[in-house]
């Protein structure tokens, strides 16, 4: 393959297959003199499913971040649904409320029942009445299989089941995409299943998902892309199939041999 | 490998011999510490209970108990004092069924057992404050007091009967409780010229109950708060317009009533001061951020002492002309501003002690930074710090006695009153300088002991 047509071939890779929901073009992040971000161009279409891999440090968490602006970006364009992120806080409000977050330490609130801490942002943000709120709640604990634990306390609850909340949380939001940080990293390897399970079927529902992991399985059973990165910047992207059997670049092959 | 067999559990049940042998002389080094200890402790505890039991002359607390309680409160107008414990008595009894059914309606929403409450807890819980009344009825020489104590139970229990009330509505229970408060210290302190105070503290309550109040969901929550607060603000104030009550003002207070109040007051204005400080210091307005920086070190670096003389000598020149507030008031600011600056530090230590993650997940849901502060971030941080926050109201408890130095006649102050007495001129001072210690200790050791229940219940969800 010559190079020119490896470019197309990138350039076409960053590019959803139908209507993009999250536009990412030319940005850079810098934490004080390390450029965490660099130059990066993605585009992530509706109902798509990216995970994105990539050795510790290279910026993965930093960029997920950035679309819901837990970070702030310093050079690019960040368009989630329509709507470009800048420092207009009610641009950040509106595109925080579309964007469902799960995080590896799961940030459940520990002062709050599983319930309460479900039917918050529904109730304070979206100004749902209680009882309707509860009962989207309780819709969403089904989904993640654990409507018994409604009235327990976090504490009260293993780190798989943590999680579930955590994303039952974001998913009472009715978010248009949503975005994972390494959300089985924190598990134990008995735990990590269940909450792979309810992703897989997340995106089988149809949601548009941005998930930053180690777990290869399910990049290979479940994305759409593959991004992988290294050193701030996208190496390669492409489909589950090209990526694990035919990788391209020699930054991917070396991460690949390592972790398979 | 084998199996090993199975044992019991080994039986941990100590004789007290065991228990003697086990904690006082399991070692030769501890044998001769406790051989040591033992004597000193026994003479110590000797003497202390030959003093109290045997050679106190506590003729000069018995006769002067009302003068203890309060001070120079013109006798004639004391019905308002017992109008006003009678009050609190209720009060504390509608607040206590209110919290009760909060507490109830929690555990059956989250399917546990509705705890009973043992009739016993009561006293566990309250014990030095029941030793202290015993005390009190034990010196009491007319029938007054033992009237009192019964009336209090009596009106307790009229407030827990509410729970028929506060069951279904909380609220209303909350707002019940503060009126009864209210009208406790209005009945001693009289209504005329303060209507608008009163009115200003029923808005500010009326608020804070309606918060979360079922079945205003639909309406527009803010709409619905400040309707009724204005209503129930508009019924105080034509009231107090309408039916001026006479009443003694609290510049005439003193004894422990006048101790209790001041204590009240100033944590109850100290805590939101406090709290709007901590906010302030960690606010992104660099005017706000160093006004408060610099009113908390200013503060914290000035002895209370001084900020109480101040009060007294300086605050008149910074105050407009024509207004001269009493020693009293004075005082109640000067302490107020001086906890306020320790609240402030006690609160930015719980904020700083919570995880960046709570924040991150409050703005990943959308959240407003305000609304993330008060459901997210500060009850936590608030939780975090009971221990420390009630050690501060505690030592400010302890410190109102400093106000004797201003010949604010509190409850030490008192005692002066009681040794300028042609009777007790010449006796010994240890007999009332023990009962104004026990009398501080029963309400500090109280308040010690509700923190750490507070804390221990707190504690469930984390």
């Amino acid at each position: 393959m010559s190079n020119e047509s490896s470019t197309q071939a990138y350039a076409d890779a960053t590019r959803a297959k139908g209507d993009a929901l999250i536009e990412v073009s030319g940005v850079d992040k810098y934490f004080g003199d390390f450029q965490a971000l660099k130059d990066i161009n993605i585009n992530v279409g509706i109902r798509e499913v990216v995970v994105v891999i990539g050795p510790s440090g290279s910026g993965k968490s930093t960029l997920i971040r950035c679309i819901n602006r837990l970070e702030k970006h310093d050079r690019g364009t960040i368009v989630v649904d329509g709507i470009a992120l800048s420092e207009d806080i009610r641009n950040i409000q509106e595109v925080r409320r579309e964007t469902g977050m799960v995080f590896q330490q799961f940030n459940l609130f520990p002062h709050l029942t599983v319930i309460e801490n479900i039917t918050l942002a529904p109730r304070e943000v979206r100004r749902l009445p209680k009882r309707e709120a509860e009962s989207l709640a309780m819709e969403m604990l089904e989904r993640v299989k654990i409507p018994e634990q409604a009235h327990k306390y976090p504490g009260q609850l293993s780190g798989g089941q943590q999680q579930r909340v955590a994303i039952a949380r974001s998913l009472a939001m009715k978010p248009k995409v949503m975005l994972f940080d390494e959300p089985t990293s924190a598990l134990d390897p008995e735990m990590i299943k269940e909450v792979l399970d309810v992703m897989v079927e997340l995106a089988e529902g149809g949601m548009t998902m941005i998930v930053v992991t180690h777990e290869m399985g399910f990049a290979r059973a479940v994305a759409d892309r593959v991004v992988f990165m290294s050193d701030g910047q996208i190496v390669e992207v492409g489909t589950p199939e090209h990526f694990f059997t035919d990788p391209r670049e020699d930054r991917t092959k070396l991460f690949l041999s390592q972790i398979l | 490998m084998t199996a090993v067999e199975n044992r019991p559990a080994p039986v941990l049940s100590t004789t007290p011999v065991e228990w003697v042998r086990e904690r006082l002389f399991p070692n030769v080094a501890s044998s001769i510490v406790t051989l040591l200890l033992l004597p000193v402790l026994i003479y110590v505890g000797y003497r202390a209970v030959l003093f109290v039991a045997v050679n106190g002359r506590w003729e000069v607390v018995t006769r002067n108990l009302t003068l203890f309680m309060q001070g120079t409160f013109p006798r004639d107008e004391q019905w308002r004092i017992v109008a006003q414990i009678m009050c609190m008595a209720f009060a504390l009894g509608v607040g206590a069924s209110t919290a009760a059914s909060a507490a109830a309606d929690r555990a059956r929403e989250a399917g546990l057992p509705v705890a009973r409450q043992q009739p016993l807890e009561v006293v566990r819980r309250f014990w030095p404050l029941i030793a202290f009344v015993l005390v009190l009825l034990y010196f009491a020489s007319t029938v007054t007091p033992w009237l009192v104590v019964l009336g209090t139970l009596a009106l307790f229990l009229l407030g827990t009967a509410a729970r028929f009330l506060t069951a279904s509505f909380r609220n209303v229970g909350w707002l019940l409780m503060a009126l009864s408060v209210i009208a406790g210290f209005q009945v001693v302190s009289g209504t005329t010229g303060r209507s608008w105070v009163a009115a200003a503290v029923v808005v500010l309550i009326a608020l804070w109950t309606s918060v979360g109040l079922e079945g205003l969901d639909r309406l527009p929550r803010l709409a619905a708060r400040v309707g009724l607060s204005v209503l129930a603000a508009a019924i105080v104030f034509g009231v107090y317009t309408l039916i001026p009550l006479s009443g003694v003002g609290w510049d005439r207070w003193s004894g422990l009533h006048l101790t209790l109040w001041v204590s009240a007051l100033a944590i109850v204005l100290s805590f939101p001061l406090g709290l709007l400080l901590a906010l302030a210091r960690r606010s992104t307005l660099p005017a706000l951020r160093m006004l408060s920086t610099g009113y908390i070190e200013l503060i914290r670096g000035v002895p209370l002492i001084t900020l109480l003389f101040m009060g007294q000598y300086i605050l008149g020149f910074m105050l407009p002309a024509g207004s001269n507030p009493s020693s009293i008031t004075r005082a109640i600011a000067a302490i107020t501003l001086f906890t306020a600056a320790y609240v402030a530090e006690i609160v930015r230590g719980g904020l700083q002690s919570l995880p960046y993650g709570q924040t991150e997940a409050a703005q990943a849901l959308g959240l407003p930074p305000a609304k993330s502060m008060r459901l997210i971030i500060l009850p936590q941080a608030l939780r975090a710090v009971i221990p420390a926050m009630v050690g501060q109201f505690i030592s400010l408890f302890k410190d109102t006695s400093l106000l004797y130095i201003l010949a604010i006649n509190e409850f030490l102050g008192v005692r002066s009153l009681v040794h300028a007495q042609p009777d007790f001129r010449s006796v010994a001072h240890a007999e009332t300088l023990v009962f104004v210690a026990f009398g501080y200790w029963a309400f500090a050791y109280a308040m010690s002991r509700e923190s750490q229940r507070l804390e221990r219940r707190l504690r469930v969800g984390i």
